[in-house]
């Protein structure tokens, strides 16, 4: 601790240095543009002008020169740095923060904030900052928004110096605690603070911060106690008083057994994420194949044409539409999908099963016929390569459950899309005309039409309900995984898996199976790793099979016999 | 009887008049075969290198071609089906006789290959980064080995200008590239003083998809205190939702960066950078870098194939490098005769992308820079270090014993790729 | 002429051996010749391109017996058959890569390269025998059959038919293949067993190698052939049509469906794992794509497209899509998919009983009829 007073000691004159080169700086570039500089500030100019150095420990400097300014500027201008958006223009060497559009750079003028105006891409060379700058960068604006006037930015920046923690950020954060009125952030600031005066001088504030930390459910200060039980160099122990180590044992240890109860609760939650994903992808072929009988191989192939309408949708969004309402883009991809897969679903049903109905190993063969042909169309048309579908701020990121656990918002927003589409598909089945025409031609074909049902008509209808989920299937996924032609081939056979397991015929059945493997998976996972995890549920699954040939929720009577 | 003895010289003739087919074709070209798949699960990387041959060979015409002679292209697909690729092979080096291929992209399709072009004798440039632990009298390597991109990357790393890292986690996809990777990589950690306790190796499926899992496993591992990199060595479709994760998870590449060797423009070309800003890759090209040549390829590129979107990655610079290379050792042979233009190939320099030269090595890997970026929120790289000139591709790794020991060098006396002694001793 | 002479003369009417011969001297005989004893030079000599292709298909054809002898004779689809297929290849090649000894790349004279490289030092168990080539040979048979048998005995106990029988095959498969792609498993990982040198001390590089493997492949369809035929032509075969075409039925009349299935499962297991073992040394390398389910379906669609209960028909099929592919991919590598997805579709839809069923229709000349008919059935 001692040494690093004396450096904390050194500090301010060091940037008295700083800032003196900054003006020595100021001097140069007056001379060298003084239209530009002169009627600026010039000490501000010139630290942003110092921004581009040569080297990164060059432009480290600059930037703890630059927030030594105490100056409400650079916020954007680091802000600017550390996004990539500082530019120097090549003609004169001068630092703007740059906007791009398209391909031509609009330039502000970083001091005043004026638009200087716009130059082609190539008239501008980006200033390349690295993550340690960021690193850095973050912790400064750290200390800057330490006392903003908005609770979450204060939050935000609290937790941003408790990750990148310097000499001086005790201080600091003790003085934003004092003045902190929110009681959330003042509970984050605690916790940094504590963690920095885990290592203090005082044996009385260390103490008081294990006991602050120790009903706390995080791995990071569970890994903060365990360094100081560590042996140190001099053969003691990093936490020398004896008491406290033992204080500090207990807190681990009751921090460990919380978190190994979280850990559990994440495995559920991951299960019940990956499960849903399974769900969606084998909605679409619990019907086509659980209740019409029909192996649709290129089922997988209805999932990315979903995916590549997701991508359409998204480049309309971009191209014609203004950029606020761009994060709805998901909702309206949503009818969009449905209608192009079950589209597609009509046409296949059309043009080649309702051939070979009663024949579904036939189907089989043929389908895969289609779903090729639907591979290569698409890879003719979009290219082989992936298309990038972009996350909405809306679904972008993850909530916290505390002890670490947290489950990324897509994938939350997944688990519940998945119970809407299987609800309302069940409600569907349940009370519409539509869904007693399709029971009645599923369950006696020859009495339906008998009774005046177009049982062609209804076929093809439901297959595509069943393509058209499909679809929508596909928005889901293009959430978390690639748009590449190869998409569907890579959720078959799982999905195969599903309904067979869940029971064909059930929809019920598929909900269950899906959960279940989801959940079974993500628990074997840690123990077996993730391949032999898969291997392990497929045996499983073979294994069931034998015990219940008809799967899960079996469906009774003659129709079972089909 | 009668009747089959009828059938039996109807096949005859059928089988003659293809044979002739395939025999009887003109010799006024010179052909050059494209061995990349261009359906099945490779697709996505590899179409994109057809397309740059063809390019190549394009641009290589509009100079005049070759000796005079026009340049032919021979496209098949050997569809990412392995023992299909050692069909294609045969038919392009035995049915269309053609002089050079380039092609492959799996580490297994070059193993599925490598025999057919040893018995064939054939000519095989391979363009992507590659494990190393071999070297074929016909194949030259135009990517990386592991000592131009995997050791420099986590040098770099180390550095204080990387952040340095102190512990680290090696995930890969479950193969021998991966593997080889995270074994060289071990053992020169473990070198530097790096505690087994600060390594973490983690391998997935191939096409993996739900990374909740591992990511936050990499978490937990990054909470200990210490500054943490993940090195990747997942392979292609497996990325775009480990990255998605990541970006959701809230991993950013200040706290715990991401350095891969798999991941160039193209894979990012299908991922929404913005919220990986920071995270690395370590490759030999940019498309990034600031170089004439390098823009004026690009835009020709752009021209040929019509469209400005579309990215110019590190293999694709690769077989830049490998077919200029190729035209100027055929120059200087005066003939495409396969071993006449191998002797040529050694010490054969034609200028990279990034401004310096690629050189070929006896030992078949070439001499290339290497590169470290970041990825930025337009899907390209920003270079952040790299090396001062350039790096003599290891076929044999030093840090592996069993293969520190093998030399690799096709000329007098060793002519050898994997012998711990000369062949032909000298005096 | 004793009872088995006449047994087996009468597997084939006098046109079918006609038929067979006349395949029989083109695959034996003319191919060889053509290509080692026409000098390259001319235009009859069969290029060896075109020997390794065949030799391929020839593979190919005896894995498409081996799945209508289940398929179009017991109604048994298995989507997985690629298991038995790859574990006969793997069983092969282990033997090969015993064969490399220390002309391995890091020449250790008793691992092969990949355990090496891994850092192991003992051969694994189930690695001892594949030095002798008896036993390689024995496994090839063994192992799927053991495999089919164990696989076969839970699924015909529990009455697992039709599709599902087909989906849990699909599962067995992929997990097979998950479990080769890891190199924990001591197989080689993804990049499987290559790099062979020889065969029971014949050169693979050799051209006069390859003629032998494609001579023995020719040789083996031979046999396999006259081994189904023989099936379907006995009261198993019978039994197993039966089965096929009413099996609730045949299990009244006091017959055992379970054996009669496990039988016949575990025969053609055995058969695939031979095409494996024959499929092998003529490509040169076995990893676990030979697991993945795409290809196991693709199976299937040969014999589909051959024509499905007639075994001339599944030799042809796989000949047929094999040869499209071959052809297509040279020929038109952007877009063949589709001519391929294309052909599927037509096959399933326009000719029900594949190239054979076609066949039979012109010569009866009931071709048009028989197209009438199913439109008209189709719109009823």
């Amino acid at each position: 601790m001692a040494s690093s007073r004396t450096r904390g000691a050194l500090r301010p004159d060091c940037r008295a240095v700083l800032v003196g080169l900054g003006l020595l700086m100021t001097a140069l570039l007056l001379a060298l543009a003084p239209a530009h500089a002169q009627s600026l500030d010039d000490t501000f100019a010139a630290a942003v002008q110092a921004l581009d150095a040569r080297k990164f420990s060059g432009k480290a400097e600059a930037v703890e020169a630059l927030g030594a300014l105490d100056d409400d500027r650079a916020i954007s201008v680091l802000e600017a740095f550390a996004d990539g958006r500082l530019y120097r223009r090549k003609a004169d060497k001068l630092v703007f923060i740059g906007t791009r559009d398209d391909k031509t750079y609009i330039l502000t003028n970083p001091v005043d904030g004026t638009e200087i105006g716009t130059v082609a891409s190539r008239a501008v060379k980006r200033i390349v900052a690295n993550n340690k700058l960021r690193g850095q960068i973050r912790g400064v604006l750290g200390q800057l928004a330490l006392f903003s006037a908005d609770p979450d930015t204060r939050r935000a920046a609290a937790e941003n110096v408790i990750a990148s923690p310097s000499d001086d950020s005790l201080p600091l954060l003790k003085r934003a605690r004092d003045r902190e009125t929110d009681a959330g952030v003042r509970a984050t600031l605690e916790t940094g603070i504590a963690m920095l005066e885990l290592a203090s001088d005082d044996r009385d504030l260390r103490l008081a911060a294990v006991a602050a930390l120790a009903d706390r459910s995080d791995p990071a200060i569970k890994s903060a106690l365990e360094q100081r039980l560590l042996a140190n160099d001099e053969g003691g122990f990093v936490e020398p008083d004896a008491e406290i180590r033992a204080t500090v044992q207990a807190a681990v240890e009751d921090i460990e057994d919380r978190l190994a109860l979280f850990g559990l609760a994440e495995n559920l939650i991951f299960g019940l994420s990956l499960g849903s994903v399974l769900l969606l992808a084998a909605i679409g072929l619990a019907i086509t194949f659980g209740v019409m009988g029909v192996i649709n191989m290129a089922y997988g192939e209805m999932i990315m044409l979903g995916a590549y309408t997701t991508f359409l949708v998204q480049e309309i969004f971009r191209s014609s539409l203004p950029p606020e309402v761009f994060g709805w883009y998901v909702a309206a991809a949503i009818p969009a999908a449905f209608l192009v897969a079950a589209g597609f679903g009509v046409l296949i049903e059309r043009g080649c099963i309702r051939f070979l109905y009663g024949r579904p190993l036939e189907t089989l063969l043929a389908t895969w016929g289609v779903s090729l042909i639907l591979q290569q169309l698409v890879r003719s048309l979009f290219g082989a390569n992936n298309r990038e579908v972009a996350n909405p701020d809306w679904i972008s990121g993850a909530v916290s459950l505390g002890g670490g656990v947290s489950i990324t918002l897509n994938r939350v927003y997944i688990i519940i899309f998945s119970l809407v589409v299987v609800v309302a598909l069940a409600a569907f089945i349940r009370h519409s005309r539509f869904g007693l025409q399709m029971r009645a031609v599923t369950q006696n074909r020859g009495m339906a039409s008998a009774m005046g049902i177009r049982t062609g008509r209804v076929d093809a209808l439901t297959f595509a309900l069943g393509s058209g989920i499909a679809g929508v299937a596909g928005v889901a996924l293009s959430q978390i995984s690639n748009v590449s032609p190869n998409l569907g081939q890579n959720f078959i056979v799982d999905s195969f898996m599903v309904v067979v397991f869940g029971g064909v015929g059930s929809l019920w059945g598929t909900i269950v199976g899906a959960f279940s493997l989801g959940i079974v998976n993500k628990f074997l996972e840690p123990v077996s790793g993730a391949i032999l995890g898969k291997v392990v549920v497929l045996v499983i699954i073979i294994l069931f099979i034998q015990k219940r040939p008809r799967g899960l929720f079996a469906l009774k009577g003659r129709a079972a016999e089909a | 009887m009668f009747k089959s003895l009828k059938i039996l010289a109807a096949a005859g003739a059928l089988a003659g008049s293809l044979t002739m087919a395939t025999t009887a074709q003109a010799a006024d070209t010179i052909k050059v075969g494209i061995l990349h798949s261009l359906s099945g699960t490779m697709a996505i990387s590899e179409t994109a290198l057809k397309d740059v041959m063809l390019f190549l060979i394009d641009e290589q015409n509009k100079k005049g071609g070759l000796l005079g002679k026009q340049i032919e292209p021979v496209v098949v697909d050997p569809a990412s089906d392995w023992p299909l690729f050692a069909e294609k092979a045969r038919e392009l080096i035995e049915q269309h006789k053609v002089d050079v291929v380039f092609g492959n992209w799996t580490s297994v399709s070059r193993k599925s290959v490598l025999p057919v072009f040893e018995e064939l004798n054939g000519m095989l440039f391979y363009p992507v980064q590659y494990e190393g632990e071999e070297s074929s009298r016909n194949i030259f390597y135009t990517g990386a080995a592991p000592n131009q991109q995997a050791i420099p990357a986590v040098e770099y790393l180390m550095s204080e200008d990387g952040g340095e890292a102190k512990r680290w986690v090696l995930a890969g996809t479950d193969y021998v590239y991966p593997r080889t990777t995270n074994k060289i990589l071990e053992a020169f950690l473990k070198a530097k003083g790096v505690p087994a306790s600060d390594i973490m190796i983690n391998y997935t499926p191939f096409g993996h998809s739900d990374w909740q899992t591992i990511v936050s496993d990499i978490k937990k591992f990054a909470a200990a205190g210490k500054k943490t990199a993940v090195v990747s060595t997942i392979n292609g479709d497996a990325n775009v939702p480990f990255y998605k994760e990541l970006a959701n998870q809230g991993i950013k590449a200040e706290d715990i960066p991401v350095v891969a060797f798999s991941v160039g423009e193209e894979e990012l070309a299908g991922i929404d950078t913005g919220p990986l800003v920071g995270h690395l890759a370590a490759w030999n090209y940019f498309m990034s870098v600031d170089d004439d040549t390098n823009s004026d390829v690009i835009s020709k590129w752009h021209a040929f194939i019509g469209d400005d979107a579309r990215v110019f990655n590190d293999p694709m610079e690769a077989h830049y490098i490998g077919f200029n290379m190729w035209v100027q050792a055929v120059e200087q042979a005066g003939t495409t005769n396969i071993d006449a233009v191998r002797q040529a190939m050694y010490g054969q320099e034609v200028k990279n992308l990034t401004g310096g030269p690629a050189v070929m090595n006896v030992n078949h890997p070439l001499s290339k820079p290497v590169l470290i970026g970041e990825i930025q929120d337009d899907g390209q790289f920003a270079t952040v270090w790299e090396t001062d000139g350039v790096v003599v591709g290891d076929a044999w790794s030093d840090f592996i014993p069993e293969s520190a020991k093998l030399t690799a060098d096709w000329t007098y006396p060793w002519v050898c790729g994997n012998c711990e002694k000369p062949k032909h001793l000298t005096n | 002429m004793g009872p088995i002479s006449t047994r087996l003369l009468a597997l084939e009417s006098r046109r079918g051996w006609a038929t067979v011969m006349v395949f029989a001297v083109l695959a034996l005989v003319v191919v060889p010749v053509l290509n080692l004893a026409v000098p390259p030079g001319s235009a009859f000599h069969l290029p060896t391109f075109w020997v390794a292709t065949l030799g391929k298909y020839l593979a190919f054809a005896i894995l498409a017996l081996s799945l209508d002898l289940i398929w179009g004779y017991a109604g048994i689809l298995s989507l997985g058959h690629g298991a038995f297929f790859g574990l006969g290849g793997y069983a092969m090649g282990m033997y090969m890569m015993r064969q490399i000894g220390e002309r391995g790349v890091y020449g250790n004279p008793e691992l092969p390269d990949f355990m090496v490289f891994l850092n192991w030092d003992t051969l694994p168990w189930y690695w001892f025998g594949f030095d002798q080539f008896w036993f390689a040979a024995l496994m090839v048979l063994a192992v799927p059959g053991l495999l089919a048998f164990v696989f076969g005995w839970f699924a015909f106990r529990s009455r697992i038919t039709g599709v599902y029988f087909s989906i849990i095959s699909q599962a067995m498969v992929f997990a097979f293949m998950l479990a080769f792609f890891r190199n924990e498993m001591g197989f080689g990982g993804n990049n499987g067993l290559t790099d062979f040198k020889d065969i029971l001390g014949f050169d693979l590089s050799r051209d006069t190698t390859k003629v032998g493997l494609y001579i023995a492949t020719a040789a083996s369809l031979l046999l396999v052939y006259f081994v189904c035929r023989a099936v379907v032509t006995s009261k198993m075969g019978r039994l197993l049509i039966a089965v096929r075409d009413a099996e609730s039925r045949v299990r009244f009349l006091g017959y055992s469906v379970t054996n009669a299935k496990l039988f016949v499962f575990t025969l053609s297991a055995m058969l695939a794992g031979l095409a494996g073992a024959l499929y092998v040394p003529q490509v040169g390398i076995i990893n676990p794509g030979e697991f993945a389910p795409a290809k196991s379906i693709e199976i299937a669609i040969w014999v589909a497209v051959g024509g499905r209960g007639t075994l001339f028909g599944a030799i042809l099929g796989a000949f047929a899509v094999n040869g499209a592919r071959t052809y297509f991919t040279g020929a038109a590598p952007e877009i063949w998919l589709f001519f391929l997805g294309a052909l599927f579709i037509l096959v399933t839809l326009a000719m029900p009983r594949g190239i054979v069923g076609v066949y039979q229709s012109i010569r009866s000349g009931q071709f048009k009829d028989a197209i009438g008919r199913r439109l008209q059935r189709v719109d009823a």
